[in-house]
């Protein structure tokens, strides 16, 4: 695995075609490409089928195929994978191609989709398409609907693209390991009238999350809640790349959730509208304008709006531990309490030691602290007025005048005409009446001293 | 023959007068060759003054294990008690070997008119008959006197080594409560702000505050357990008064490069340098001479000792030393002499029961020596590096605001304990090590007492 990571990943351009996995079905078998560099591959432009607009899969690529006989062929690989979950940090996931999450696989409706898919994990897996409208044996639930992929061994999906629309795919078989280990994929359904519903650029991303104990590099698979990494396709901010956007693109961000609970995405500066679930395209009749709207678990939403206001805008999720990378959940709030004199004795033990949270938690963003091994800061990433203090699931809609069509570079930071940003006041503040504030002990002291007996109670 | 009598009285004067140093030198000379350090029986002024002197030259500094043994040597009064006996027993030697002298009555004595006045010279010609006899028991009394002294030297000696290892960990030890309190102090400081601000309730602050109270309690007992141990040493140096104000050193010696290691000569040297091997072969020797035992030349033998070499074909060479007990057979003969043959095998049985324990007790004490070592080296190599790293990686998870400062200051309570454990390692090693020395070259350490083992500080790791 090591020696052809390291080979492979000579290549500047990312994409390889690999070795056919099988020496038997060599002559059957398409090629399995893999990629391993995190960042964005531009769209891949249809060389052959059905003409479609590719979309962008957020630091991510779209899997090659070939045509066979009017098959569309593509080739997945269950295996494990290193990925970037930002700079700093990797993680030993479980993946397809080379990445998790895997490539995204773009068809068109109608198309005769055959997926062949090589197990190369120390365990069984199948492959689960979810959402979409198939033969009951193709569903890929292990021992319902088929026998398990065997490690070493190859299975052939085979199936009519039949319903346009946002899908994804991931394993059901040790489906709580293998997707707490990073095995899922993005899948798009073009219509097969490419003036349905055109955008000028389409974003696609998975919403993952993991928990990889600080100073380690797997994930613990049998963490149900307490997760501390929330990704965007398996990267966390600031390693995830921006949402870059011609000023009046039409834009659609379809975004899949695969983690255990929802996550209410919001986007800064635009109203859109949801235009896509799982279950099809939304009536027009039916769409409300929104600024957040919740993903919930196993969900798929489709969102577009006009790009019109320039800037750089959030876009995140809401839950606001989801914006943090890793940090100690059972960690006491230590703001408002006094340090002084007792840093000297911890000093005198701990020499190293800083006083930290005692003013709220900023300081985390700001100052460069010595971390464990292979671990991010809890709030990270600096713009061009300071520190964002964001981790997690946090990127940046960029709306820029002037791009090429499928110009996705990252501008830099906005460049804001003069009076529109946010100032200090420097003039005379009021002198307002204010009672002053009671010392906290007291209060507290008041609130929560019980009264005689249990009546209060 | 009144002539013969009177020459052989003047004759055994004049053989056995005492001595100007009481034969203390034999004792001075063995206790240096054991200890590398000087003693002294002070007997006169002079010598006080000189002893005085060189213990204030020796308390200028901080005081280390020689200069330890050298003090309690010069100035521990039971052994200047135990020295005394020396002389007791030189006294009893020159006594032993005068003769009475003759004696002179006069007697005046007038029955009526009738006066008669009687001279007499009586000769105590018994008393001449028995003086060699009784000069040769008196004799073997001295030098047992001798042997004793020495022995009781190397006894303090060796406690005082001990004291003083003793001591200087329980000071470390002290020390590393006093920080492991601070550590306390800190979070139950800490844990009151935040409850007074509202940031934690009051169960997690009485936590905090009862770990301190218990670690003031810890830091009470070990600072006794350091001021107990310090006494000790005292006691054994024999001071008193300003005297007391005697520095140790800060830290424990550092653990030797490499152990020692344990020769197949070392117990040929016990046997040789031991003095209760020593005495209990003088014994056997002088009850053989005593009751006339001249062929004791088979009986020395047992002691005697004679190179060991083992050839096997396909083996390697198996060396060593061993003792050869022979038992010497003597035509007894009559019932009268069976008393004497009961007292002469009881010695030998005696002397073969002590070199069997010398030579046990240098295996065994050697055994403690390296267990101590390899367990000193093992804290020092592995696990006080890996509760260093440990507290560095909970540093790092402090800084990523991963842990709290709870759990800092508990990890640094258990590296203290760790660090803690280490000092009274390499403390039981240094023990070890005395045990071992005087096992070799002096007396049985096991009459020595005085390890003061401190309990060690609970090591509850995670704190509470
Ligand atoms: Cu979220």
């Amino acid at each position: 695995m090591n020696t052809r990571r390291r080979f492979f990943g000579q290549s500047a351009a990312g994409l390889i075609g690999a070795a056919l996995v099988s020496r038997v079905g060599a002559a059957s078998l398409p090629e399995a490409p893999i990629r391993t560099t995190p960042d964005m591959a531009p769209p891949l432009q249809p060389s052959s089928g059905r003409p479609y607009s590719p979309v962008v899969t957020l630091n991510g690529w779209s899997l090659p195929w070939r045509m066979n006989s009017g098959w569309k062929e593509f080739h997945l690989v269950a295996e494990p994978v290193v990925r970037q979950i930002a700079a700093g940090m990797n993680a030993h996931l479980w993946g397809y191609n080379g990445q998790s999450p895997g490539p995204t696989i773009e068809v068109v409706e109608g198309d005769k989709v055959r997926l062949f898919v090589t197990n190369k994990l120390p365990e069984h897996t199948t492959i689960h398409w979810h959402g979409q409208r198939l033969p009951n044996g193709m569903d890929g639930v292990g021992g319902l609907t088929q026998p398990h992929i065997r490690p070493g061994k190859t299975f052939v999906y085979e199936f009519e693209a039949k319903r346009p629309g946002t899908f994804m795919y991931h394993p059901h078989a040790d489906e709580m390991v293998q997707m707490a280990m990073g095995m899922m994929g993005f899948w798009v359904t073009h219509p097969k009238n490419p003036k349905f519903m055109p955008v000028d650029r389409d974003f696609v991303f998975l919403l993952g999350a993991f928990d990889i104990e600080p100073g380690s590099f797997t994930p613990r698979v049998n963490t149900m809640l307490d997760f501390n990494l929330f990704a965007f396709n398996t990267r966390v901010f600031p390693g995830i790349d921006p949402l870059v956007v011609r000023r009046n693109d039409r834009v659609r961000i379809r975004v899949g959730n695969l983690t255990m609970t929802n996550h209410p995405i919001h986007l800064h500066g635009h109203e859109f509208e949801v235009t896509g679930t799982d279950g099809g395209w939304t009536h027009p009749s039916s769409r409300w304008p929104e600024v957040t709207t919740d993903i919930g678990v196993g969900q798929m939403r489709a969102i577009e709006f006009i790009a019109n206001e320039p800037g750089d805008w959030a876009l995140h999720c809401h839950k606001s531990h989801h914006t943090m990378n890793a940090m100690g959940h059972d960690v006491p709030t230590m703001i408002g309490v006094d340090h002084r004199g007792v840093v000297e004795k911890i000093n005198r033990l701990v020499p190293d030691y800083m006083v930290m949270g005692e003013r709220g938690m900023a300081d985390m963003g700001e100052m460069e602290m010595p971390l464990p091994d292979n671990t991010l800061p809890m709030m990270t990433g600096r713009g061009q007025y300071g520190a964002i203090e964001m981790g997690g699931m946090f990127t940046v809609l960029k709306v820029r005048d002037g791009l090429a069509r499928n110009d996705y570079k990252d501008p830099g930071p906005y460049q804001h005409p003069a009076g529109t940003v946010a100032f200090e006041w420097t003039g005379q503040l009021p002198v307002a009446e204010r009672p002053a504030p009671a010392a906290a002990s007291k209060m507290s002291l008041k609130v929560r001293k019980p009264p005689a007996g249990h009546a209060g109670h | 023959m009144n002539l013969l009598i009177v020459l052989a009285a003047i004759f055994l004067a004049g053989c056995a007068t005492l001595s100007p140093d009481a034969g203390f030198s034999d004792v001075e000379q063995a206790v240096t060759q054991r200890t590398g350090a000087r003693t002294q029986w002070v007997r006169s002024e002079d010598a006080a003054n000189s002893v005085q002197a060189r213990l204030k030259e020796l308390l200028l500094k901080p005081i280390g294990p020689p200069q330890a043994v050298q003090i309690a040597l010069l100035n521990n009064p039971g052994l200047q008690a135990r020295y005394a006996d020396v002389g007791i027993a030189e006294a009893d030697l020159v006594q032993a070997s005068r003769w009475r002298g003759p004696t002179f009555s006069f007697a005046r004595l007038r029955r009526g008119g009738e006066t008669e006045i009687e001279r007499s010279v009586f000769f105590d010609v018994l008393g001449l008959i028995t003086i060699p006899l009784s000069v040769r028991g008196e004799e073997a009394r001295f030098a047992a006197a001798k042997n004793r002294a020495a022995s009781e030297a190397l006894r303090v000696a060796l406690e005082t080594r001990r004291a003083w290892f003793n001591a200087v960990a329980a000071r470390e030890t002290s020390r590393y409560m006093e920080q492991v309190k601070q550590a306390a102090e800190a979070s139950a400081e800490l844990a009151r702000r935040m409850a007074e601000v509202g940031n934690w309730p009051k169960l997690n602050q009485a936590r905090e505050q009862a770990f301190y109270a218990e670690s003031t309690v810890q830091l009470a007992r070990a600072r006794q357990a350091e001021a107990s141990a310090r006494e000790r040493l005292a006691r054994l140096m024999g001071l008193w008064g300003e005297d007391l104000g005697f520095q140790l050193p800060e830290r424990l010696p550092d653990l030797p490069k490499e152990p020692r290691q344990l020769g197949p000569d070392s117990e040929t040297q016990a046997l040789a340098q031991r003095l209760d091997v020593e005495a209990a072969r003088r014994d056997a020797e002088a009850l053989a001479r005593s009751l006339g035992l001249t062929k004791v030349s088979r009986f020395v033998s047992l002691l005697e000792f004679g190179l060991h070499r083992n050839s096997e074909t396909g083996q390697p060479r198996q060396r060593g030393w061993e003792i050869e007990i022979g038992i010497p057979i003597f035509d007894f003969g009559t019932a009268r002499t069976a008393r004497a043959e009961a007292l002469y095998m009881q010695s030998v049985s005696r002397a073969a029961e002590v070199a069997i324990q010398a030579r046990s007790e240098v295996r065994d004490a050697y055994g403690s020596y390296r267990t101590n070592f390899d367990l000193a080296r093992h804290y020092r190599d592995e696990v006080i590096p890996l509760r260093k790293r440990i507290s560095e990686e909970m540093l790092l998870r402090y800084n990523g605001m991963l842990a709290s400062v709870f759990e800092l200051l508990a990890d640094s309570r258990d590296q203290v304990a760790a660090v803690n454990a280490y000092i009274e390692a390499l403390r039981d090693f240094w023990l070890a090590e005395s045990d071992f020395q005087m096992a070799l070259t002096g007396r049985s350490p096991g009459a020595s007492t005085g390890t003061t083992r401190t309990a060690a500080p609970a090591a509850a790791s995670g704190g509470h």
